[in-house]
């Protein structure tokens, strides 16, 4: 009888150990069509993704509408709590999300040196042990080994770093052979896409990091002559760094109905139309809930503290799903302001209007608020504070708004909320400079 | 009789002006200073005035630009991407036409205009203050998804 139990027990223990190493198989391959996707346990799986949603309720959100796959930055946010106290990838899984689990890589402009052999045995010990800690984790189904470690301004990457990558990749591949492996560039210049082929042959997939120029990206892989599949990692509206500008070199920002229009289009472009579209395995939109970066909207797909959805998400539903989410944002028109990228005298009355419209007939409102310009000058990325707003000098809130410009001589904005009272809410601002 | 006349002389004193006007307006009428002037009348939201630039950019330069689009098989590389003035100028201004046209909201001469671009000169290059050359023909494609994004 004991014999039994025990044989019945290995018996149990073999299957639940293959169910969970079911879980785990993960690989890129062609489909019937010859397009490169991700297969999880033999499902075939167009990446629908963004980057970011980790406030909580925002997994939920990005579930309901259609997204499948997130991105993480550093290990350590899959552990960071989410609705109902719940771990990020625990809660991922559940809704049916999976996640590049993304392994942070030290970027030299942060001090990190490729030379110093201490700091090389750190960075590995710190990717074995995650490898070690959450493979066993059926939500992960890709390693994200790096983002833009390379640095965004350089052109070709310092060969130490590449090196060392390739070392991370072989790591990471001898703790957990059910994952691919995809590290992340800034933009897809061709030199640094011919290094990764030269120096890391154990990176399966190559993730870009592009606004400007994302919808072409798959013509740039190709041209490289990279034979494996991509992924765009990142991607949005032109990066402020790339916008056209105001004459004191503020980056004109579109409105949310335009931002809406650039993301449909990016993913439709890279996925379905241009050149390379059979190497790409979908995208991560960049940022399903917001950041202060250059200004409190640039990235951002949701108001800060309000959760109030724009329409940058409805243009992302569309172009996944083919049709609008259930409410959609506010529509806005035309936004008129004749102060828009010029220079005004302190304390001068100025107004601004604006047409918007929406498409459920919810009851718009609007809030004016003048914002000082951001002084940071960070890349990457890097973490930014938001600037000083002035609301009390806002004197008429409605479809057209007086303010009154600062007293103090410098650059502002002037940005624009519309809500329809339902969690949908549109943006845009106005650059203008007190002489 | 006297009323005609003087409508007469009015309306040629004013075909005169207007002449003289765009004259003044087309600078030197090179394709470089049709292509800034539309570009800053396009910036500064005068929409018909941009028109204006392109439309006059177009009519003296697209034979020199498709010509220089049928000696090309690629894009041209940075160093000589320059010396393809006419094609890099004209594509750039169909870009810009169609930019306008889309402020006007007319949809269907925007999308006509953009393919045009992207059918007839999709090697010209525009030069970025920023640093580099980006190619009117794939903000033209872009420009024509965006405006597909309201149809059901």
């Amino acid at each position: 009888m004991r014999t039994v139990n025990i044989s019945l027990t290995i018996y149990l223990s073999c299957i639940i150990w293959l169910a969970a190493n079911q879980e785990h198989q993960v690989k890129f391959a062609k489909n019937t069509e010859g397009y490169w996707r991700v297969f999880i346990n033999g499902q075939e799986t167009p990446i629908r993704g963004a980057g970011g949603v980790q406030t909580p309720g925002m997994l939920e959100t990005f579930s309901k509408v259609g997204g499948n796959f997130t991105r993480t930055w550093g290990i350590g946010s899959l552990e960071e709590p989410v609705a109902g106290g719940k771990r990020y990838i625990d809660r991922a899984h559940e809704l049916g999300v999976s996640v590049m689990a993304g392994l942070w890589i030290a970027h030299e402009r942060h001090g990190f040196d490729y030379n110093s052999k201490e700091q090389i045995k750190r960075q590995r010990e710190h990717v074995r042990n995650s490898i070690r800690k959450w493979k066993h984790h059926p939500g992960i189904a890709i390693w994200g080994l790096g983002n833009e470690m390379e640095g965004p301004q350089s052109k070709s990457g310092n060969p130490a770093m590449w090196r060392e990558l390739e070392v991370l990749a072989k790591i990471i591949r001898s703790e957990d052979p059910n994952r691919p492996i995809m590290t992340v560039i800034a933009g897809s210049s061709q030199s640094k896409i011919q290094n990764i082929q030269r120096y890391c042959p154990s990176i399966d997939a190559l993730g870009i990091n592009s606004y400007g120029a994302a919808g072409g990206a798959g013509s740039s892989v190709i041209q490289a002559g990279w034979k494996k599949p991509f992924a765009i990692t990142e991607f949005g509206i032109k990066g402020f760094w790339e916008a056209p500008k105001t004459s004191w070199g503020a980056p004109i920002e579109p409105n949310s109905s335009e931002k809406a229009k650039s993301y449909f289009a990016t993913h439709k472009m890279v996925t379905q139309i241009n050149t390379g579209k059979e190497q790409c395995l979908g995208t991560f939109a960049f940022l399903w809930g917001w950041k202060q970066e250059k200004t409190s909207t640039w990235f951002g797909m949701y108001l800060v503290d309000t959760k109030e959805k724009l329409p940058q998400v409805d243009g992302l539903v569309k172009a996944w799903t083919g049709i609008f989410p259930e409410n959609r944002s506010p529509i806005i028109k035309k936004v008129e302001a004749s102060f828009f990228g010029k220079r005004v005298q302190a304390k001068q009355r100025l107004t601004a209007s604006v047409v918007a419209i929406d498409k459920d007939d919810d009851e718009l409102s609007y809030d004016w608020l003048i914002v000082e310009e951001s002084k940071a000058h960070s890349v990457g990325g890097d973490k930014e504070y938001a600037p000083p707003a002035h609301p009390e000098l806002t004197i008429k809130n409605g479809k057209s708004c007086k303010v009154i410009a600062p007293r103090k001589s410098g650059a502002y904005r002037l940005f624009l909320t519309i809500r329809d009272g339902q969690g949908n809410a549109a943006t845009a601002n106005i650059p203008f400079y007190v002489n | 009789m006297k009323k005609l006349t003087t409508k007469l002389m009015l309306s040629l004193l004013m075909a005169i002006f207007t002449l003289n006007v765009s004259a003044q307006e087309f600078g030197d009428h090179s394709s470089a200073t049709l292509t800034t002037k539309a570009w800053k009348a396009l910036e500064s939201g005068e929409s018909d005035l941009a028109l204006k630039y392109v439309d006059k950019c177009i009519e003296l330069y697209m034979a020199q630009a498709i010509k220089m689009q049928a000696s090309l098989s690629d894009l041209a590389d940075r160093e000589s991407a320059s010396t393809y003035w006419a094609l890099n100028d004209v594509g750039t201004c169909l870009f810009i036409k169609g930019q306008v046209l889309v402020k006007k909201e007319d949809t269907k001469a925007a999308v006509s205009t953009f393919k045009q671009l992207t059918t007839k000169l999709k090697f010209a290059q525009c030069w970025d203050q920023n640093g580099w050359f980006w190619q009117p023909a794939e903000a033209a494609k872009q420009k024509i998804v965006e405006l597909s994004y309201e149809e059901e």
